[in-house]
């Protein structure tokens, strides 16, 4: 629930579910579930003169009463889950979805508790790879995950995959369900099957340990441990990456050190690879030490009747170099505005894989019958006018890093990085 | 019928508008119970602290308000999660600083309703600040029936105040903010006035702004307080920002 509770995402149609004929409770809990969903729209679509069929949008008192009847006759699950989607499929917006109870449970596993393993995972041609390992650990990149207290992976990620076979969120997804079988209570160890670098079986007992960085807490968001490395490449190259947008106080001046120290560097490296997001105003507030104007954007946030500049406030030190962003399927939000809005502007350039396509504010609700609703509340479009929801951000080189790198132990997306900016420095 | 119907509602309307008070009379009425012209005019500092608090959101931080005469505030909100964030204005130079976004000095009309909202005359001197003031109607807020006064300031959009007809205290107010991020529209509502050094100042405020609800309780009020004149100081960063524009 942590990621899911952070981040904004996109979900496509998914498939129905459910035969049983309804009973009455069932029907009516299925009724009370369709006016629910059909209000939250009404009251909470950011466009309500959409709603009202203005600007290419469709009379939504009309969709409503074409559709109760039909949810007031649907014969099993299956046909009210159909009629709801029907509903929500009649927007066009690919970021609504009805999340069917056991899918949810399926990406939201057992465990419980804050404990990681200290495994990183990348789900790369279906398999489940670990990307990097905390010390202590006794496994490698380019391991793959074969089974996580006796269960084997492959089926659950056949499941998800085939979910979201169309869904920007499809990498998201994946690892989500690796991790949610991975992470539980601290000091609980688990016990993990792996595929080595010459294909061996390796059994490892890994006991869960806090995470890393530290506890963060802001209001009803779960509390999150924030972490972030700086360091400094070959070719006086600066890197930085952290894992979440939160903890401002502890973070920005973390960023803004990074930045001094690097006022002479050849080219800075942001890594938001497997940052889901988090508060938004950080991406403007980060973004300021790359960009010297102070009529430049990230985008536009449209909340309902209220357009929201995602303006960029210049700040010290400046860095004029080259500026690369790296990113992932699991990039997302936050994340996204950060890495799309420098990239319409001209003063980014992104590596690595399409990003989560879940930049916006969205929300996940309980339905009466035991399903849930994501709705987003707002829409957001970057400088160059793109939606990034529900398409990703496209990189401008796109770079993954197969089994293979990652034994050889290559990080190509950060090679190709590093290139570039080497590149740039020759050219001048 | 429907001729009668529209003299009805004229008769009706000139009826309201000639028993509508003037503004001025209305925000004098506002100044007098509020403590009086006098009353005003002795307090020259004033340090309000309290809390600030985003109740759907469960976040929840302080704030603390520094103002003297003429125009000299320095506001700081410290929001556990989220950091310091603080505002100011030395009475010409209006400013904001946080860790999220860093320093910037604001301009236009965020600047003159900045320096407007921190000068001390602003209430019993108000025509120094608007060019117009009128009273357009009554309606009722939270049960109470209130004059509706929009005031035009000298720069930047109308305001809307809402004032008790029965006790001619200020219950809400509309304004447009101006900030970088856009116009955003600011709804406030105030309550709780208790007397604080010879003024009625309210301790509660409920605004409404970006769909969220934001409340902030004054603890305490000191006025005339001894405030260093260096509490006004621009920070370096705005400093810098200052050199780096000339």
């Amino acid at each position: 629930m942590k990621v899911l509770r952070l981040i904004c995402v996109f979900l496509s149609l998914l498939p129905l579910t459910g035969a049983a004929p309804l009973t009455p409770s069932r029907r009516k809990l299925d009724i009370d579930s369709f006016e629910f969903v059909w209000k939250r729209i009404q009251d909470r679509y950011w466009d309500p003169e959409q709603l009202e069929g203005k600007h290419g949008g469709l009379n939504w008192q009309a969709v409503h009463d074409e559709l109760l009847p039909k949810m007031q006759s649907a014969a099993n699950e299956s046909e009210a889950l159909g009629v709801l989607e029907n509903m929500i499929g009649r927007l066009h917006l690919t970021h609504f979805a009805i999340i069917p109870n056991e899918v949810y449970s399926d990406l939201d596993e057992p465990s419980g508790g804050e404990g990681i393993t200290g495994l990183d995972v990348r789900v790369v041609d279906g398999k489940p790879l670990v990307t990097s390992v905390a010390s202590g650990v006794d496994a490698r990149p380019g391991w793959e995950i074969v089974r996580i207290d006796q269960r084997k992976l492959a089926p659950v990620l056949d499941r998800v995959a085939r979910m979201y076979e169309r869904a920007t969120i499809r990498d998201m997804m994946l690892v989500r369900a690796v991790t949610a079988r991975l992470d539980g209570p601290v000091g609980v160890p688990v016990e993990i099957e792996f595929l080595d670098g010459e294909n061996r079986l390796l059994k490892r007992r890994v006991v869960r340990v806090r995470p890393r960085g530290e506890v963060t807490r802001l209001g009803l968001m779960p509390a999150a441990s924030v972490w972030y490395e700086s360091r400094k490449l070959p070719g006086d190259i600066g890197y930085f990456t952290f894992n979440l947008f939160l903890d401002p106080g502890r973070l920005m001046p973390a960023f803004e050190e990074a930045v001094k120290t690097c006022a002479r560097c050849a080219g800075i490296i942001v890594d938001v690879r497997g940052n889901p997001g988090g508060l938004g105003v950080m991406s403007m507030g980060m973004a300021g030490f790359f960009i010297e104007r102070t009529d430049q954007q990230l985008g536009t946030m449209y909340m309902r009747n209220l357009p929201i500049k995602f303006v960029i406030n210049p700040r010290q030190p400046l860095y004029k170099g080259p500026l690369a962003i790296l990113v992932d399927g699991l990039s997302a939000s936050t994340s996204e505005i950060f890495a799309g809005g420098l990239k319409d502007l001209g003063r980014a350039r992104i590596f690595g894989t399409r990003t989560a396509g879940a930049a916006l504010p969205s929300v996940i609700e309980k339905l009466p019958n035991g399903d849930a609703f994501q709705y987003a509340q707002a829409n957001y479009l970057s400088d160059g006018g793109k939606a990034l929801e529900g398409a990703g951000l496209q990189p401008d080189v796109q770079v993954e890093n197969r089994r293979e790198d990652l034994l050889a132990g290559h990080d190509r997306v950060s090679e190709a990085a590093v290139e570039w900016i080497q590149a740039q420095r020759k050219g001048n | 019928m429907r001729l009668l119907t529209s003299f009805l509602t004229l008769a009706a309307l000139l009826n309201a508008a000639d028993s509508l008070p003037k503004a001025d009379t209305v925000l004098e009425k506002y100044v007098e119970v509020t403590g009086g012209k006098e009353a005003y005019d002795k307090v020259h500092s004033s340090i309000s602290s309290g809390t600030m608090e985003i109740p759907a959101q469960n976040i929840k931080g302080t704030v603390t308000v520094y103002n003297s005469e003429p125009a000299l505030e320095y506001t700081v909100i410290d929001i556990s999660g989220l950091g310091k964030m603080e505002e100011g204005t030395d009475g010409n130079v209006a400013w904001a600083l946080s860790a999220m976004q860093g320093a910037r000095i604001k301009e236009g009309d965020e600047r003159a309703a900045a320096l407007k909202s921190a000068n001390f005359k602003n209430r019993a001197h108000w025509q120094e600040f608007y060019k117009s003031a009128e009273t357009v109607g009554v309606e009722t807020v939270d049960g109470k029936a209130c004059y509706k006064i929009v005031l035009t300031p000298k720069e930047g959009k109308p305001e809307t105040e809402y004032y008790d007809k029965t006790s001619g205290l200020l219950v809400k107010q509309t304004a447009t903010l101006k900030t970088p991020m856009g116009e955003i529209p600011v709804e406030t509502s105030v309550s709780d006035y208790r007397k604080e050094g010879g003024l009625m100042v309210p301790h509660k405020m409920q605004q409404s702004a970006m769909g969220q609800q934001f409340q902030i309780s004054i603890d305490s009020v000191m006025m005339n307080a001894e405030i260093p004149q260096d509490r006004y100081n621009l920070p370096p960063e705005i400093k810098a920002l200052q050199a780096k524009a000339k």
